[in-house]
């Protein structure tokens, strides 16, 4: 083929023009349009394909970062995924409970009890481990405010300082309104400050008082102070309307000690004899061995009686037989003298009553018996309660009458907490310079021109005596979340001094405590390892008590006359809310009070006579009215509650509601079209009862009061977890005899001395199969033994599990509609003895059945069982027939009705990262925190060991105070859960349709003599 | 008419029709427009039915939490009207397959709305396993189906996945078995249609039908062997249904009794429930000469024994609870009849038990309006029994700790109301489009052509 032959296109081409071969070249021939002006084609194209794709990605891009990297620099021991624990001191109340703060990721995430803790031994209340919330509460003040504006530190400084010093030329007093004030280094600091006023000082007062008790010590002994009450070596304990095991004082130090003296499996089982006389109801009666009910009026009549008995067998005369006389009958009383007598120096008589005179015999007693420095020492007293209601009396005086310069309130809220308190917001008008360090807007806070919010005590540093000798660190556990200043640091920068909270403790603890300790050589060594631990335990440095004071001692006196069959109103503390410190805690407003079960609600307690006989039921409202007495409040409404086991002739309303916290709940719980709103009519949670107190006669007075209760009419829901109280099935529902219901099971010490086994059912565990076992444990078999003798019923594990297993709040309609979503609950059962009304509690989780009925009704295996004998809820798998709920002989499965509302991410910070958040339409349920179970393998597996005894703790048997519940491998033989399985008190609910729970419980033993176990409970 | 004298020698279809009347009987109502009534009724039910439809969109939308139940009562509207809806289903099947077989020629007459009556009713019921779930869009990880989820496999031991099969089951084949029946019809009416869109549908689903001898004889032969099929689905299905509750551990549903009991229920509550509709269309059809009294009467005697059954289940179910020894079972059975839902459980048993006593008497059951009425009861009192042994066994089951209450909420309400406008809807399009009466069937029955047919030409 001719090579040379030639192909053209066209002429231009075959002619090589210069110009045209050099278009060809190009990769679109055509002559260009560019550059001659006007848009091109391509120009076009180019620009909106710029012009669309600029849009587009305009509109992938994601919200501004504002920290890329909040960790540049790794912080020490932090390993993401893994948690650490701070040693700290709980600031939910006075007690000072040790804790450690479980840390996840830079964020305190659930407080536990510091088993270390000389006082609190482990235990944490369920205020204590709600208190993590309190941290992520986004409504806490972020900022100093000036007169309702937000401003800045300097401002406020300046401010301030300049008012100081005005007011040190001036006369007019200054003084600091607080709350007790256990940390020393604060003390220190508050008395630096004031020493620079010529008119300066400090006023304490407690919402839940117990200065009576101090005035009394100052009376018998000379000194002002509490002792510390040692249950643990008390071996009968007679109480007066004192709640020590709910709310009075510190209620983990005594359940732990009480629990200590109560114990049935150990080597020599010992069990006190506990002696309850109380107006209503509480946690503590519930678990008396022997319970009177009497009104507050007739508690010192009553004290008078013992102590004439006892003053009897101690061989002094006393002149007092003709002393009002005793409600309870003469031989009993005889009786419970002759217990503590023969007990003496190992007894403990404590009253609750706000009555010096009361109080005054109450320690004669108590002196009488030896008591004094065994199981109540005044040489080392409890800091817990430092209040003097009688300065708060001659300060309120002084506010009246407009004599008060500066007012510094710091901790209370004395507007919603004292009786007077709408006169009170009125005089403090008058006052001319107002501080609050409160770091939220209380119904105080917002009367104050400075408002210098403080840290929460889990982002900043501090320290406490709780009780003298025993001092121990707060230390922050998060880098603070807002612009806040302890108030040690906004006194010292007042003062001059300015310092940081941090060195104001060390220095503190340098010049004050080192000295005082033996130990370690130098003060790093010893701060290191005080921070390690979290507390110290040093030399006690308090006043002497002196001889008893035997003039002191006067008879009390009975009721007025007239008084006798009108009703008496008694203000008391629930367990979760005590005097409404924590009301805006979503955590504590749920949860149940352990005895009424009503939650989101305060509530008139009537008796059922009493009931019965103004014509009320629960939830109708009544019209409560004092007739005697100087409180502020003369009347209030509120729902009537059917409370058995309450005296006939008492009214009992609970303190800390209506708080101005709580009107954040207006929008909590799903929200649908026959949702009913969380709050009342006054906007808030409950009503607020303060202004029925009474400070006169220098004490803050909870009982006593003269009160008429009338019917209105009107109806207000209360929400109760549970509405059936009583183990016997109602009478029509069983033949006679077969009423009971076998689920809580209890006996008499007497009884079980004679007989393990006594109190059983009868029927026996552990049948033989005819099937080979359908899901072996080779490797471990969890399992769990709760005592109920030990419980009782304080709910702490109900808030430790909700913190630890991402449990959402629910609100009060949902509750009310019975779904409340507690994976743990803890059932309350009232019996009736001889109209002496006896209350059991069980704490009621998932059994972890090996033959459970849930696992066999799933469609889709969304529950099934592990080789560790554990019963899971597979969330992702679960569809929501609710079948296994319905076949839950025991109904501890959780359904998640609605998408319950998590909106504010800032609470949502307190999430548990190890567990789902669950979403609407699955089932859910106690996991046995089967997250914890595989952290205590992993660490063991680290550690190159098999897992220990002990190394796992679910989260409710954590806070445990008594340690009434035990977990652990039942495959392990020597595990102390295998152990009390082994027990003759063990027994299984429902052991009768073998469902083979894991979960065991030990019966219920109360101190009483032989023959008197037959409870016919209904 | 003879009506007060029903006997075995009693016509089966009254009027001396021939078999061109028969057709234009049945087929003329299809071919006029439909009348006032209809629309009326109609439009009726489906407003109930897009209430029912709203309540259910809401529902899912917001959560089970629109339901009354709670942490106890996991159940209560929603399985009820599931239970009762396949309980209403059975008499279809009863009559179609059981009675086909027991060659009783008067179900030719009624054999088709029964079973149409079946086919919607388990639509009804299957709306409620559905509905009920918390997350219904996953409603389809009940069955066994390749995935990639492991595989991840159902759970067989779980009476709710036996349920899921034999509702499906029950579904297919009484589709079958009503579409078979049909096919000769489908064909009448493609042949008396003009052509266009409604003959060319008539015509796809006719399948071809040309009458002939051989077409016929398969037909039959087929016909018979699904009737076979379907027979043991009318003792399986609700046997299955009350395995829900019977292999539970819950007092009051954990008993062996269940499977007859509940067998026994649904042919009551069916038969009821077909007899009220077959009253109903007799009237508004006027198809009195197909359905007559001797139908009514038959269905009023299966109802009268079907009571007696239920009623022989309900004192057992007491006597083996008072003589078990067991507290529990004890409990659940005399809470039900003196608890707080007592009101329900003597509904149950006057509307069950003694009222249908009424039709011992000739005089009640030749009264339509008192068969309608006692009809309407029966299902009231059906209603309640699944109620009854769902709500008052778990509001009260072991621990009293648990025990609560119940009541529905506005949606449940509107959601069973809906579950009433959808049947209704679905029973209207029914009547407006296919023949109600099995023209095919019915002309085999009839006494014309033979010696009789003078001897009963009465009007």
């Amino acid at each position: 083929m001719a090579t040379d032959k030639q192909y053209w296109k066209s002429l231009q081409e075959r002619d090589g023009d210069e110009v045209f071969l050099r278009e060809m070249q190009q990769e679109f021939p055509e002559p260009s349009q560019e550059g001659t002006g006007g848009w091109s084609r391509r120009g076009f194209l180019r620009a909106a394909g710029f012009t669309l794709a600029g849009a587009a990605l305009t509109g992938c891009n994601r919200a501004p970062i504002e920290k890329a990297i909040p960790l540049l620099v790794q912080p020490e021991f932090l390993t993401p995924g893994r948690a650490v624990y701070y040693a700290s001191t709980c600031a939910g109340c006075a007690a000072g409970c040790g804790i450690l703060v479980k840390n996840r990721d830079g964020r305190p995430i659930k407080l536990e009890g510091n088993p270390q803790h000389p006082l609190s031994h482990g235990g944490l209340c369920a205020v204590g481990q709600a208190s993590v919330l309190g941290l992520y509460d986004s409504l806490r003040l972020r900022q100093p405010l000036i007169d309702g504006k937000k401003a800045t530190w300097a401002d406020v400084d300046t401010a301030l300082i300049a008012q100081w010093k005005e007011l040190q030329k001036s006369d007019r007093s200054v003084c600091i309104l607080s709350s007790t004030v256990t940390s020393p280094t604060r003390r220190s600091v508050i008395d630096r400050f004031l020493r620079r006023f010529q008119n300066a000082r400090q006023v304490i007062y407690d919402p839940l008082s117990s200065s009576a008790i101090l005035d009394a010590h100052e009376r018998t002994h000379g000194v002002r102070a509490l002792p510390r009450y040692r249950f643990e070596q008390a071996e009968v304990i007679v109480a007066l309307d004192a709640d020590f095991l709910g709310t009075w004082i510190s209620p983990v130090e005594f359940s732990t000690g009480y629990a200590a003296h109560r114990n049935l499996e150990t080597e020599a089982p010992h069990l006190s004899y506990h002696v309850q006389v109380e107006s209503r109801l509480s946690v503590t009666g519930s678990k008396a061995d022997q319970r009177y009910t009497l009104p507050p009026s007739q508690m010192g009549p009553v004290l008078t009686q013992l102590a004439v008995r006892i003053a009897k067998a101690a061989g002094t005369v006393t002149s007092w037989q003709a002393a009002a006389e005793s409600p309870i009958a003469s031989r009993e009383l005889d009786e419970i003298a002759n217990r503590l007598w023969e007990s003496r120096g190992r007894s403990l008589v404590i009253c609750g009553e706000q009555d010096v005179t009361a109080q005054v015999l109450c320690n004669y007693i108590n002196h009488l018996l030896g008591n004094y420095a065994n199981t109540l020492d005044l040489a080392n007293p409890s800091l817990q309660r430092q209040g003097s209601d009688q300065a708060l009396q001659v300060l309120l005086q002084d506010l009246r009458d407009g004599k008060v310069g500066a007012l510094l309130i710091d901790g209370v809220d004395p507007v919603s907490e004292l009786p007077e308190g709408e006169q009170l917001a009125g005089w403090l008008q008058r006052v001319p310079v107002k501080v609050s360090f409160q770091d939220h807007l209380d119904e105080t806070a917002r009367l104050a021109q400075y408002v210098c919010p403080t840290p929460h005590y889990l982002e900043s540093w501090s320290d406490s005596e709780p009780a003298s000798g025993i001092v121990s660190i707060t230390q922050p556990a998060i880098a603070p979340l807002g612009d806040r200043r302890p108030m040690m640091e906004s006194l010292a920068s007042w003062s001059g001094e300015a310092a940081s909270a941090y060195d104001l403790i060390r220095e503190n603890w340098r010049s004050n405590f080192f000295p005082r300790q033996k130990a370690p050589s130098s003060f790093d060594i010893f701060w290191d390892q005080s921070v390690h631990d979290g507390y110290a335990v040093i030399e006690p440095q308090s006043p002497q008590p002196k001889e008893f004071d035997l003039a002191a001692v006067h008879p009390a006196e009975g009721p007025a006359a007239g008084n006798s069959g009108s009703l008496e109103l008694v203000l008391y503390p629930k367990v979760g809310m005590l005097a409404g410190a924590h009301a805006g805690n979503p955590w504590l407003q749920e949860l149940p009070d352990p005895i009424s079960k009503v939650t989101w609600d305060n509530y008139a307690c009537l008796s059922p006579a009493t009931a019965a006989r103004l014509g009320v039921a629960d939830g109708d409202v009544v019209l409560l009215k004092a007739t005697s007495g100087a409180g502020s409040a003369q009347e209030m409404e509120l729902p009537a509650f059917v409370q058995p086991g309450q005296h006939d002739q008492v009214v009992a309303v609970a303190l800390g509601y209506g708080r101005s916290e709580t009107e954040r709940f207006a929008n909590i719980g799903p929200r649908w079209m026959e949702g009913q709103p969380t709050l009342g009519e006054n906007g808030r949670v409950g009503k607020n009862a303060a202004p029925f107190l009474e400070l006169r006669d220098g004490a803050l007075r909870y009982a006593g009061r003269s009160i008429t209760a009338t019917k209105t009419g009107r109806q207000h829901a209360l929400a109760s977890t549970q509405s059936y109280n009583s183990l016997s099935v109602p009478t029509q529902g069983a033949f006679p005899g077969w009423e009971p219901r076998p689920i809580v099971q209890e006996t008499t010490w007497a009884a079980l001395q004679q007989n393990p086994k006594a109190g059983s059912d009868g029927v026996s565990p552990a049948r033989e199969d005819l099937w080979p076992q359908d899901h072996p444990s080779p490797v471990h078999h969890w399992a769990m033994v709760i005592d109920l003798g030990a419980c009782t019923g304080c709910s702490a594990c109900v808030i430790g599990c909700q913190a630890e297993n991402n449990i959402p709040v629910v609100g009060k309609d949902e509750v009310r509609r019975k779904r409340a979503m507690h994976w743990m609950r803890i059932d309350r059962y009232y019996s009736e003895k001889a109209s002496a009304v006896e209350v059991a509690h069980q704490p009621m989780l998932c059994q972890q059945c090996q033959h459970a009925p849930c696992e066999t009704v799933c469609p889709v295996l969304a529950t099934v069982h592990s080789e560790e004998g554990l019963n899971q809820q597979i969330y992702n798998r679960c569809i929501g027939t609710r079948y296994c709920a319905n076949n839950c002989p025991y109904k501890v499965r959780r359904f998640n009705w609605f998408d319950y509302p998590r909106q504010d991410p800032f609470a949502n910070l307190v999430l548990n990262p190890d567990v789902t958040v669950r979403s609407r339409g699955i089932m859910e349920k106690c996991t046995f925190c089967v997250q914890r179970i595989q952290d205590g393998k992993a660490e063991a597996l680290r550690r190159g060991e098999s897992v220990n005894d002990g190394d796992v703790q679910t989260a409710c048997q954590q806070s445990c105070p008594t340690q009434a519940i035990v977990f652990g491998d039942r495959n392990d033989p020597n595990s102390r859960v295998s152990q009390l399985a082994n027990s003759g008190r063990y027994y299984r609910v429902l052991e009768e349709i073998n469902v083979r729970p894991s979960v065991g419980y030990l019966r219920l033993v109360r101190n009483r003599p032989a023959g008197t176990e037959e409870n016919n409970r209904g | 008419m003879a009506s007060t004298e029903i006997g075995w020698q009693t016509p089966l279809i009254q009027g001396s029709k021939r078999l061109s009347q028969v057709t234009q009987d049945v087929c003329e109502p299809l071919e006029r427009k439909a009348s006032a009534w209809w629309w009326i009724g109609f439009l009726i039910s489906l407003s109930v039915l897009m209430v029912g439809l709203a309540a259910i969109g809401y529902q899912i939308l917001t959560g089970i939490g629109t339901w009354g139940l709670n942490t106890t009562v996991g159940w209560a509207f929603d399985i009820t009207n599931f239970v009762f809806w396949i309980g209403i289903g059975h008499a279809g099947t009863l009559i179609s397959a059981i009675l086909f077989l027991l060659r009783q020629r008067w179900r030719t007459s009624v054999n088709r709305s029964a079973e149409a009556m079946t086919l919607i009713a388990v639509m009804c019921a299957g709306l409620f396993p559905l509905i009920h779930m918390g997350r219904p869009w996953l409603a389809y990880w009940v069955f066994p189906y390749p995935n990639f989820r492991g595989p991840l496999w159902i759970n067989f031991r779980s009476p709710l996945a036996w349920d899921a099969f034999a509702i499906s089951t029950y579904f297919i084949i009484s589709l079958l078995f009503w579409y078979l029946g049909l096919v000769p019809d489908l064909a009448t009416l493609r042949d008396r249609s003009e052509p266009g869109l409604r003959r060319s549908l008539f015509s796809f689903f006719s399948l071809g039908w040309n009458g002939s001898y051989r077409t016929w004889q398969r037909y039959e032969t087929v016909y018979i062997l699904l009737a076979g099929l379907a027979t043991p689905l009318v003792v399986s299905v609700h046997t299955i249904v009350s395995m829900d509750f019977a292999t539970s551990v819950v007092p009051g549903w954990h008993s062996t009794i269940f499977p007859p009991y509940f067998v026994a229920g649904a042919i009551f509550s069916g038969m009821a429930m077909v007899l009220l509709l077959m009253i109903v269309v007799r009237k508004t059809m006027h198809l009195e000469d197909y359905i007559t009294h001797r139908h009514v009467d038959v269905m009023a005697r299966i109802i009268l024994a079907t009571s007696g059954m239920v009623g022989l289940a309900y004192l057992t179910e007491l006597f083996s609870a008072l003589y078990s020894g067991n507290p529990y079972e004890q409990f659940a059975f005399l809470n039900r009849a003196l608890g707080p839902f007592a009101w329900g459980y003597w509904i149950m048993v006057s509307c069950n038990v003694v009222i249908p006593q009424l039709f011992w008497f000739r005089g009640v059951r030749s009264h339509l309006g008192v068969v309608s009425l006692i009809c309407v009861l029966v299902n009231v009192g059906m209603w309640f029994e699944r109620f009854v042994i769902i709500v008052t066994s778990l509001h009260r089951d072991y621990l009293p700790s648990s025990w609560a209450s119940y009541s529905p909420t506005s949606i449940e309400l509107a959601t069973l109301a809906g579950s009433f406008g959808l049947f209704f809807t679905l029973f209207f399009v029914f009547c407006r489009f296919l023949p109600v009466i099995a023209m095919g069937e019915v002309k085999g029955v009839l006494s014309y052509g033979t010696n009789q047919e003078e001897s009963h030409h009465e009007s």
